[in-house]
């Protein structure tokens, strides 16, 4: 498979039993088809995670998948605002931004206005919003470059940020996407896939509780198809939260020195 | 939101357990479904579903437009959906917002196959929707279809009845035939004719239903009413169409779920889709004939 052999030490990628997709086929072309930055279908991005991106935050992450470079940081918890009816449970306010420069054509970023509700249900469900009643959780994001893949980058570069923040969490989030081309699966798809994608499947998971927080699936797919991009993305989480927790006890040993 | 007692959320939740719901159906179980076709005679077409208490209306408009320049050979299509204060007091100014774009973008995804339109997600095989039909002069002009869904009344299970409205309002959408006036070519804008007799029909055999399962303790329901609804974990939306293929998915609820009971739900969702597609063609056959005779 191409671009196998010169992967990074970073690259994580779903267990090799998974790896033997034979048909390199695009669209029905008869023509070997390689990802336009030489990765195997089911190779993902490497991945780098940094904590502490923003020091006025009580917790921040940086995440660069590829050219997709997200920065999240969370504030908080605060006073939930007086308008607010009485919650004996804590609140989480989500907000995902591109910058005017994120996307190809300037400003497209406005586009996606479902991602705000889109993090906030990924995220809900992980934490534990019964540590902190009556106040509230702020979590911005912000998409420095669109380079595929967002969502899935905000949503783990989010959970990050919010362990960084010492928000009580039952797990940490890891979120990967599959994009069906022709009868391919491809994993975490850059922009030029993503533009070309006959389907899309997202899911968000707590891969140490092996549970499934958001899920999302667009395009048309058998069910045979859709168990596999499931196995896929699954697989790739559980990889991705390992990365992620690397980051964050990098982090921690760093300030104990 | 619903102001529940303690024993009520238990009737509700032990009968859901034994598979007798307060209201005397079964867990898998639709409440009877009632269609009304041609209700605005201003659209295209529309329709009306009510679902026991639940009420919704769908309007197609189809206008005249420009392809997007990256789908010269592709239509557009718009789903917005508006909820209305007289299903809730809470709908009333921008508190309706939030649950309009949550229902949007479901509809969008389930029935579109992702954002039409501008974006990244417009190029994906429409699942439901074919939109290569659409275009009157490849890369000049292209009916633009603006799918509008109404919540006049509101118990629950809102995605599914719109899901069946659209699905209604689409199969009583007539387009009007449009006479290209032969001659322009090149850069030209080409001379059309938008004829006010002949009217096309819309093939809405591949347009897929929506099947919300709600999980309630360790067992889902499907088409659940608003009490029901805030007792549920999380809520998983499938829309499924003839062939039995996903077309979309959505999960509402912020609760995780284990990956097995997310494909047994898929499983399940597929089984009850052709009972339910069956009733709503039946249905829909029904209100156009009744349209058809008044």
């Amino acid at each position: 498979m191409a671009g196998k052999a010169g992967a990074t030490p970073t690259t994580y990628s779903p267990s090799p039993s998974t790896l033997k997709t034979k048909s390199l086929i695009f669209k029905a072309n008869d023509v070997d088809w390689v990802r336009p930055d030489g990765r195997g279908f089911h190779q993902c991005r490497p991945a780098f995670f940094r904590t502490g991106a923003v020091n006025a935050a009580s917790g921040s992450a940086y995440a660069e998948f590829g050219n997709t470079k997200v920065i999240v940081s969370v504030f908080g918890p605060r006073e939930s605002k007086k308008a607010m009816m009485y919650s004996d449970v804590g609140r989480l306010n989500c907000n995902v931004s591109y910058t005017t420069f994120a996307t190809p054509v300037r400003g497209q970023g406005s586009d996606h206005k479902e991602f705000s509700s889109m993090l906030h249900k990924s995220l809900e469900g992980a934490i534990i919003l019964e540590s902190f009643p009556k106040t509230t959780v702020d979590v911005f994001a912000l998409v420095l470059e669109s380079g595929g893949s967002d969502l899935p980058v905000v949503i783990s570069c989010a959970s990050l940020a919010l362990a960084d923040a010492g928000i009580m969490m039952y797990d940490l989030v890891a979120s990967v996407s599959v994009s069906c081309l022709g009868r391919n699966l491809v994993i975490d798809p850059i922009l030029e896939e993503e533009s070309c994608q006959d389907g899309s499947l997202m899911i968000t998971s707590m891969p140490s509780r092996y549970e499934v927080t958001q899920l999302t699936v667009t395009g048309e797919w058998s069910t045979p198809k859709i168990n596999e991009g499931v196995q896929l993305c699954l697989d790739a989480c559980s990889k991705l939260a390992k990365i992620m927790r690397s980051c964050l006890k990098e982090a921690a040993t760093a300030l104990e020195e | 939101m619903v102001g529940l007692s303690l024993g009520e959320k238990h009737f509700i939740q032990g009968g859901i357990a034994q598979d007798l719901r307060s209201d005397g159906r079964k867990r898998l179980t639709y409440r009877p479904i009632y269609v009304e076709t041609g209700v605005i005679p201003q659209a295209n077409g529309s329709a009306r579903v009510r679902l026991g208490a639940t009420d919704v209306i769908a309007s197609v408009k189809a206008e005249l437009g420009k392809p997007h320049p990256l789908q010269p050979d592709k239509g557009k299509v718009a789903i917005y959906v508006d909820c209305s204060p007289t299903a809730a007091p809470i709908f009333e100014g921008r508190g309706g917002e939030e649950l309009s774009m949550e229902l949007s973008v479901a509809l969008q995804r389930c029935l579109l196959g992702g954002k039409s339109g501008a974006g990244y997600f417009h190029t994906e095989k429409s699942a439901g929707i074919s939109l290569s039909s659409l275009v009157v002069v490849e890369g000049k002009i292209c009916w633009d279809l603006y799918i509008d869904g109404l919540v006049v009344s509101s118990d629950g299970n809102l995605l599914d009845a719109l899901g069946a409205a659209i699905k209604a309002a689409l199969s009583n959408t007539g387009i009007p035939r449009v006479n290209v006036a032969a001659g322009a070519s090149g850069d030209e804008e080409p001379e059309v004719d938008v004829s006010d007799e002949e009217f096309l029909q819309f093939d809405t055999s591949g347009v897929p239903v929506i099947i919300t399962l709600t999980k309630v303790g360790r067992h889902y329901i499907v088409d659940a009413t608003t009490e029901e609804e805030s007792q549920m974990s999380s809520a998983v939306s499938i829309s499924v169409n003839r062939q039995g293929h996903i077309c979309g998915l959505t999960k509402r609820g912020g609760a995780g779920v284990d990956p097995s009971i997310i494909l047994d739900m898929i499983s399940v969702a597929k089984h009850v889709s052709e009972q339910l597609l069956n009733q709503l063609d039946s249905e829909i056959a029904a209100a156009e004939a009744r349209e058809n005779e008044s």
